[in-house]
């Protein structure tokens, strides 16, 4: 700091205006030489940690310090020798954490080593805060819990409901047919009346519980390969009888090359049935038209827009404002005269955000309406309920467990600083992966966060690295990634990903990798296609090690039960008898197996669930962007414990 | 000829009303009021398809499917999954169970049967 010395000063002089700078900060500052002895501190950290004037200063180190503020009881009911051990383990990293003193004053203490040895400790009183982030969590944990309640008693309410109106329903149809055959019309007319009240009935229903789904945030996207012809067909037939009922005619332009789109089969099918039917609704005697077409964006992703036109009575502008709100048609007569839940619309509005796109609707009154929806592909996949580990599990007993934060962007060193500091968790920092590595030889931390893009050396690069050293290969990892990644999160997560038909060279590649310290290793093969089995046996044995083969889950279990565990398995999802879901299930659970690293070999498209229990059972994928952030202390604290489960001799 | 359907619900008025308007439209109907039993009458039976529940008594709708193509004997016969609500993940989950095609109660009789022709080959 001295390298730019400014000429016109004393060394005394540039003392005193560095004692002023340090007496000004609004943090607690203290400095340690090499030895780790207190050099120079400010007025600020004595009142922070209420040191006594003697005390300081006086050749003390700073396991002196420590040991003095553990004896006081600063640290609680803590050993005080654990805790020294923890703080003297991490002074060569930057490291920060928060701890709560004893009259409640919350502060953040952070330490970075400086250059020729010796480290800085800054204090910072972040009681307020944390005051402030106290309530704000409250009141919306009050908000939800609220709300989770409302959903439930929606859900349950919905399903109560629906059974008698399935009796009414059914029977009211039964007895239409009967006086039918009797060509009794009177009573036909009244009775097709009580079925036709029933079954918008039910769509209210069903609509409302779709709502509160939506609005609980619990509907979830199921992304699939849509083949849009197919799917364009089959809204077709059920929309005619709709549609012949005003005398409309439905007019389809769809191109013969219109392809697939990724997507929510069901909730696009349930969009276009809410937009045509609207249309028809509003159309007598006219034409409805459902036309697609592709357009590529700027960014070169593939998009389908579908356009619904009516010839219909139109809206006006202020009709169009109120068109989407929940419970609202474009005319409060609009419900007597044309029926409706006023629900189809919103609904169908929350579904294509959910999917990634836009809706805008082109109205003249009198003249007709078209509604737009432009649908990206490969809409963004929304986090999995099933990741979400209850947060208050986790909050407990964080204490001493060390996390270190591997990211190189600032803000989320930032974001997870203040979330996992909170919960008193030891903070390690690295901005790349070789930092990372390097970092976690020196001081082994509980669980890892991993950023995956990174330069130079990425996430999956750090994992790979780590789960081939044996020192480094049973710390957990979570990744942090954007949501465009999560479907990468399972190919590293039973330890690799392949698919059908098998690469050969990357086969060999993957064995190497995987089974690298282990000459002569077995590996096992579960597959129910013999021909499957065979192409691979070869390659494992031209690559120096055995096989061995079982034709299903269940097969496979058994070979395990009379071996020793295999170097490497090498499994098919779909499978007779048991498949490979419920084989990794039950293998997870049995502790001398739960660790046998597994190549997961499929044709299948995977759906969103098996994806998430692929990953799972592998390592745990949170998604930057959608996962809430508070739920990430409890995903650690649960892997920690999980990791000191498997290994009684945990660390420290 | 008739075509034989085996029904499998629990909730007798459901039963009761889908085998009636069945029979109306031509099938031969046999029934099941839980999945072991389903599992057990799609082999003793041989019906031509089945109609499952999916939320049943002793092993539900998604597990007696798994088991009726998981037995060689059984595997070919075609199973239309029948749930309350046409939410997503019921019908992804009973297409993972095995099921070839889907439909939600209260049935609509006319696409129900469609569906039945069209997986008999009749459409």
């Amino acid at each position: 700091m001295s390298d730019t010395k400014n000429q016109n000063l004393s060394a005394a002089q540039e003392h005193a205006l560095l004692r002023a700078t340090l007496e000004n900060m609004a943090q607690g500052v203290a400095m340690y030489d090499a030895s780790h002895r207190l050099v120079t501190w400010n007025e600020r950290f004595r009142i922070y940690l209420e040191m006594p004037d003697e005390f300081l200063g006086t050749d003390r180190t700073f396991s002196d310090y420590i040991r003095y503020l553990g004896e006081r009881g600063e640290f609680g009911d803590a050993d005080i020798e654990t805790e020294l051990k923890k703080r003297l383990a991490v002074l060569e990293t930057s490291h920060s954490f928060e701890r709560v003193r004893p009259d409640g004053m919350v502060l953040e203490v952070r330490r970075d080593p400086v250059p020729g040895g010796g480290f800085i400790a800054i204090y910072t009183d972040i009681t307020e805060r944390k005051q402030a982030e106290l309530a704000i969590r409250k009141a919306k944990e009050d908000a939800e819990s609220a709300s989770k309640v409302k959903s439930a008693f929606l859900a349950n309410m919905s399903h109560e409901l629906r059974t008698p109106l399935n009796a009414i329903i059914g029977y009211s149809e039964l007895l239409a047919e009967d006086a039918g055959d009797r060509g009794d019309s009177a009573s036909l007319a009244d009775l097709e009346k009580i079925g036709a009240a029933g079954r918008h009935l039910l769509g209210l229903i069903n609509e409302i519980l779709d709502l509160s789904k939506i609005e609980a945030g619990k509907m979830e996207l199921y992304i699939e390969k849509v083949a849009l012809a197919a799917a364009v067909d089959e809204v077709r037939s059920l929309v005619s009888p709709l549609i012949e009922k005003n005398g409309n005619t439905l007019v389809i332009e769809c191109p013969a090359d219109i392809g697939a789109l990724r997507t929510d089969l069901t909730k696009l099918k349930q969009c276009l049935i809410n937009l045509l039917s609207n249309a028809a609704k509003f159309t007598k005697s006219g034409a409805v038209t459902l036309r697609l077409s592709r357009y590529v964006d700027d960014e070169d992703a593939p998009h389908v827009v579908f356009e619904v036109r009516d010839s219909g009575i139109g809206m006006t502008e202020e009709q169009i404002g109120r068109l989407f709100q929940a419970f609202t048609q474009a005319d409060s007569s609009t419900t007597r005269n044309f029926g409706g839940t006023g629900l189809g619309l919103t609904i169908t509005r929350h579904f294509v955000t959910m999917l990634g796109g836009t809706i805008t609707v082109t109205s003249t009154s009198g003249l007709g309406s078209t509604f737009t929806v432009d649908l990206p592909d490969r809409a963004g996949v929304a986090p999995h309920e099933d990741h979400v580990i209850d947060v208050d599990d986790g909050m407990r007993a964080a204490s001493a467990v060390t996390v270190l934060i591997v990211d190189d962007d600032d803000a989320v060193h930032d974001v997870l600083s203040a979330t996992l500091g909170r919960e008193g968790y030891l903070l390690l920092h690295a901005r790349d992966g070789a930092e990372a590595l390097a970092v976690m030889r020196r001081t082994p931390p509980d669980v890892v966060t991993l950023d995956v893009r990174m330069p130079k050396v990425d996430g999956w690069s750090v994992l790979g690295v780590m789960k081939s050293d044996p020192e480094l290969q049973n710390i957990p990892v979570v990744m942090l990634t954007i949501v465009d990644d999560r479907n990468l999160g399972f190919s590293l997560g039973a330890s690799e990903f392949m698919t059908k038909p098998i690469d050969r060279n990357r086969l060999t590649a993957l064995l190497r990798k995987l089974t690298s310290s282990t000459k002569n290793a077995t590996v096992l093969i579960v597959d129910d296609e013999p021909d499957v089995r065979g192409v691979i046996k070869g390659t494992v044995e031209s690559a120096g090690m055995k096989a061995a083969e079982a034709g299903n889950g269940r097969a496979a279990l058994q070979w395990l039960e009379g071996n020793a565990p295999p170097a490497l398995i090498l499994l098919d999802l779909m499978m007779p008898e048991m498949d490979g879901f419920e084989f990794l299930e039950k293998i997870r659970k049995v502790e001398r197996w739960s660790d046998i690293p597994t190549v997961v070999l499929t044709a299948k498209d995977l759906s969103e669930r098996e994806r998430s229990f692929l990953a799972e059972r592998t390592l745990l994928v949170l998604s930057k962007t959608g996962q809430p952030i508070g739920s990430l202390g409890a995903a650690l604290s649960a892997l920690a414990r999980r990791g000191q489960a498997v290994k009684p001799q945990a660390k420290e | 000829m008739p075509v034989k359907i085996l029904l499998v619900e629990d909730n007798e008025m459901n039963r009761d009303m889908l085998s009636r308007r069945l029979l109306r439209n031509g099938f031969e109907v046999v029934m099941a009021v839980d999945g072991g039993q389903a599992v057990a009458m799609a082999a003793s039976e041989s019906p031509a398809i089945i109609l499952m529940d999916m939320s049943l008594p002793v092993i539900d709708g998604w597990e007696a499917t798994r088991q009726v193509k998981a037995n060689p004997a059984t595997s070919s016969i075609p199973v239309i999954a029948l749930t309350a609500h046409a939410m997503a993940e019921d019908e992804a989950k009973a297409r993972a169970a095995g099921c070839d095609d889907f439909d939600t109660k209260p049935v609509d009789i006319q696409r129900l049967v469609g569906k039945i022709n069209a997986l008999l080959g009749k459409a």
